[in-house]
């Protein structure tokens, strides 16, 4: 698969290799993000880090900047969650890593709302790879006709299906 | 629940400060390593049937095998059906790597899952070929021994000279039927189990995506 890559001489190599890792390394964050969300501790997190780093390097040489390279990060960085990445089996001390990434400060926020931030997050995680792909690019601020296209549903469908989901957290906060 | 989700929003997006940051000569020794991802594991897998069946075909296929295939009067059959055979088996790695080409993680998902679903699909097309290749084989390989093979004929004279064919030809046709179809369940169960843990997942999250369309 890195054939593309690999055939280029090697200058022009270096560059692309150069010009790909600085890209990732300012837009981190988003594939932090998807990271967090999919995995359940430090060592998946690393996992997940990981694969869909290859998988956007894998995937470079198609990118032809005619979308941002944010843009077209988080559609690889979902898919590698939600089709690519197998989930290992082991859960290493959820509750302690959960509050390292979804980290409350106390003075930020009056006691309620914290509590109440704290148990959406949970909610969240509850749900299936679908449904928080939805969440997490809706948290995103993306519109449904990103959304849409990302999964490959139409804006109908995502709203609907956005709609479900909010009736799902519901129900996981009030059950 | 909409207010609650905004003053989600508000606060994720808050949240940068507290993700990992890596650093430049973190992530470039990232982009050389191995993936692990599912379809790798598909491709692999796929490579290794092939090569188990055709080792299987090879090694069964020495000249002394050929001559007592000439004896039993089947020889002609059998080299069709290994042309036959081999052409579909090429047929089938051509697909796998057309498949294999067109996995883009750049797609939108429920197209990515669908091209994954249809490797899965040739993988399994091209085990019932296998399976079916297979009992073929046994059937005319029986029919071989039985009717031209010394050892066959000497058994089928001594059912016949006790005068109980009928019950004899019943017998090695349930016992062959039987002995085939045990034999294709548990391969067929082998994959089953291969690559329904494999794509369990993958096949939920389709399954879900493929809900919204109605």
């Amino acid at each position: 698969m890195h054939t593309n890559q690999e055939n280029l001489p090697t200058t022009l190599n270096k560059e692309l290799e150069h010009r790909f890792v600085t890209e990732l390394e300012n837009n981190q964050n988003i594939v932090h993000k998807v990271c967090s969300l999919y995995t359940n501790d430090r060592d998946s997190h690393k996992d997940l880090f990981q694969e869909i780093t290859i998988q956007l390097w894998k995937a470079y040489p198609k990118f032809r900047g005619d979308s941002k390279f944010s843009t077209w990060m988080y559609r690889v960085a979902l898919n590698t969650a939600i089709t690519l990445y197998r989930k290992s089996k082991k859960r290493v001390d959820t509750q302690d890593y959960d509050s390292v990434i979804f980290k409350i400060k106390a003075d930020e926020y009056d006691d309620t709302e914290e509590k109440q931030l704290k148990l959406m997050y949970n909610a969240i995680k509850q749900l299936g790879d679908i449904d928080k792909a939805l969440v997490f690019l809706y948290l995103e601020d993306k519109d449904y006709s990103e959304i849409s296209e990302t999964l490959g549903i139409t804006e109908v469908n995502a709203r609907v299906k956005m709609n479900r989901i909010k009736n799902k957290l519901r129900t996981i906060l009030n059950p | 629940m909409m207010d609650e989700l905004e003053l989600l929003k508000k606060d994720w997006q808050k949240k940068e400060e507290h993700l990992p940051k890596l650093s430049y000569d973190d992530i470039y020794p990232m982009i050389w390593k191995k993936s692990s991802s599912m379809v790798k594991w598909i491709f692999y897998i796929s490579i290794i049937e092939f090569i188990f069946w055709a080792a299987i075909n090879f090694v069964s296929s020495d000249p002394q095998y050929m001559q007592e295939l000439k004896a039993m009067h089947i020889y002609n059959v059998m080299m069709a059906l290994n042309f036959v055979n081999y052409g579909i088996i090429l047929y089938f790695i051509f697909k796998f790597y057309l498949n294999y080409k067109k996995i883009s993680v750049t797609d939108s998902s429920r197209k990515l899952m669908k091209t994954i679903l249809k490797v899965k699909r040739t993988v399994t097309q091209y085990v019932w070929f296998n399976l079916i290749i297979f009992a073929t084989y046994m059937i005319i390989s029986l029919y071989g021994v039985l009717i031209f093979s010394d050892e066959g004929r000497e058994i089928v004279k001594t059912a016949t000279e006790q005068g109980n064919e009928m019950t004899f030809w019943f017998l090695v046709i349930s016992v062959s039927i039987l002995f085939t179809g045990v034999l294709l369940v548990v391969i067929w169960l082998f994959y089953k189990l291969l690559y329904g843990i494999l794509l369990k997942r993958l096949k939920e999250n389709y399954r879900e995506l493929k809900k919204l369309e109605v």
